[in-house]
């Protein structure tokens, strides 16, 4: 009971044909009881997603539905042991298109170009990758900033940061 | 650049202009380099032909090309006022674009105004043109695409429009109380493209001290010795 309630815990989905058949093996069911058993499990742990449950009283709910001690147990030290992440792998959960997954950037030194001759003017190149719900690829954005540019930039990321800070 | 002129008769001219250009190529000097352009040497070579007036309509034009405007209704204007032919026409033109493009290219630091004059009288350029050229150069005339229409044309896009929200999640499908802040930004670049996207709190830290870190490095880069090197 317990291994299964981990399983459960970390995939993300639903498991393989496969990976379905070594779990039948492993705990000698049927397919049928199998999905019934997966079901349930994945139904009481969302259920704890959703009310934020503590262990304790996650185990306490479980006993009033009259679950065995053993099973209350492992759902109860499973949740333990899993919950808070879980829980937060919810809470990171993104429902816009796209999500900022990666930041590069590359600051170059420009000395001439074919309309200007003996220039010093530094400019910073930034990669933002984001990463798109259709698509397994990063879509790369580049923007250039020189330095007044970046300075601006810098600035609303800081209006930003005092808005985030005020929420704490 | 010079397509926003006339690009067919620009073409011709400077295929014709490479032609005989290497006869005087030994002399040049000065600030357009070891070898005076093709297209310069003929536009001196015709310009001793032309009035004042109708070199002034050219130099205006050619200094409205080098800004970046569209100048196609202004040469034909020129072409239909004056008994310039295309050919000739592209010729003076696409010299003084040139000879402007070059002598502009170099900072007021560089370039002097008496060595800048004393070039184009070698090159035979009439002394009443000379002044208009310098005029150009060193005066009030001097375009006004330094720093932006110019500059702007061989790089990545820029920042146009940055527009952001702070949001606090309270509940979602699988959360009762999710209370969880994140950012959303619109980001409208200078090339039309506008990216709007989600940026996890943690993603925002990443990104905001990597902005610093950048900024750091730029004022760095300006004290450094390297930049203070005078001309």
């Amino acid at each position: 009971m317990l291994p299964l309630t981990i399983f459960v815990l970390q995939g993300e989905s639903s498991f393989s044909e496969e990976e379905e058949e070594k779990l039948q093996i492993a705990f000698s069911l049927e397919k049928q009881d199998l999905h019934l058993v997966l079901e349930t499990i994945s139904f009481i742990l969302e259920q704890a997603v959703y009310h934020n449950l503590k262990p304790a009283s996650l185990q306490q709910q479980l006993q009033s539905i009259h679950l065995d001690q053993d099973k209350t147990e492992a759902f109860a030290s499973a949740w333990a042991a899993a919950g808070q992440d879980t829980i937060e792998k919810f809470r990171q959960r993104v429902l816009t298109p796209q999500k900022l997954e990666t930041i590069g950037w590359q600051l170059n030194l420009q000395m001439a170009e074919s309309l200007q001759a003996k220039l010093k003017s530094p400019q910073a190149v930034l990669e933002l990758g984001m990463s798109n719900e259709d698509s397994k690829n990063l879509k790369k954005v580049f923007v250039e900033f020189n330095h007044q540019e970046l300075f601006e930039f810098y600035n609303k990321l800081e209006a930003i940061q005092a808005q985030l800070d005020s929420l704490t | 650049m010079a397509a926003t002129v006339s690009s067919a008769a620009l073409g011709k001219a400077a295929g014709a202009a490479y032609g005989h250009g290497e006869s005087g190529g030994g002399r040049g000097g000065g600030f357009l380099g070891p070898r005076v352009p093709a297209e310069v040497e003929a536009m001196a070579r015709g310009v001793q032909d032309v009035g004042k007036d109708t070199f002034r309509r050219l130099l205006k034009v050619t200094v409205n090309a080098l800004e970046g405007k569209d100048c196609k209704e202004s040469v034909k204007l020129i072409a239909e006022s004056t008994n310039l032919s295309e050919e000739q026409l592209a010729f003076l033109i696409s010299g003084m674009y040139t000879l402007l493009r070059e002598a502009l290219r170099l900072p007021l630091s560089t370039l002097k105004q008496e060595v800048f004059k004393e070039d184009l009288k070698e090159l035979r350029i009439p002394e009443d043109f000379i002044v208009d050229f310098s005029s150009v150069v060193f005066g009030n005339r001097r375009p006004a695409s330094e720093g932006t229409a110019l500059v702007q044309r061989s790089r990545l896009p820029s920042v146009q429009d940055f527009k952001w929200r702070v949001d606090v999640a309270i509940s979602t499908s699988s959360l009762a109380r999710a209370l969880q802040p994140s950012i959303l930004m619109m980001m409208k670049l200078s090339d039309g493209t506008a990216h709007r996207f989600e940026v996890p709190v943690a993603k925002f830290q990443e990104l905001r001290y990597n902005v610093a870190l950048i900024l750091k490095e730029m004022n760095d880069l300006e004290k450094r010795s390297v930049l203070k090197i005078q001309d």
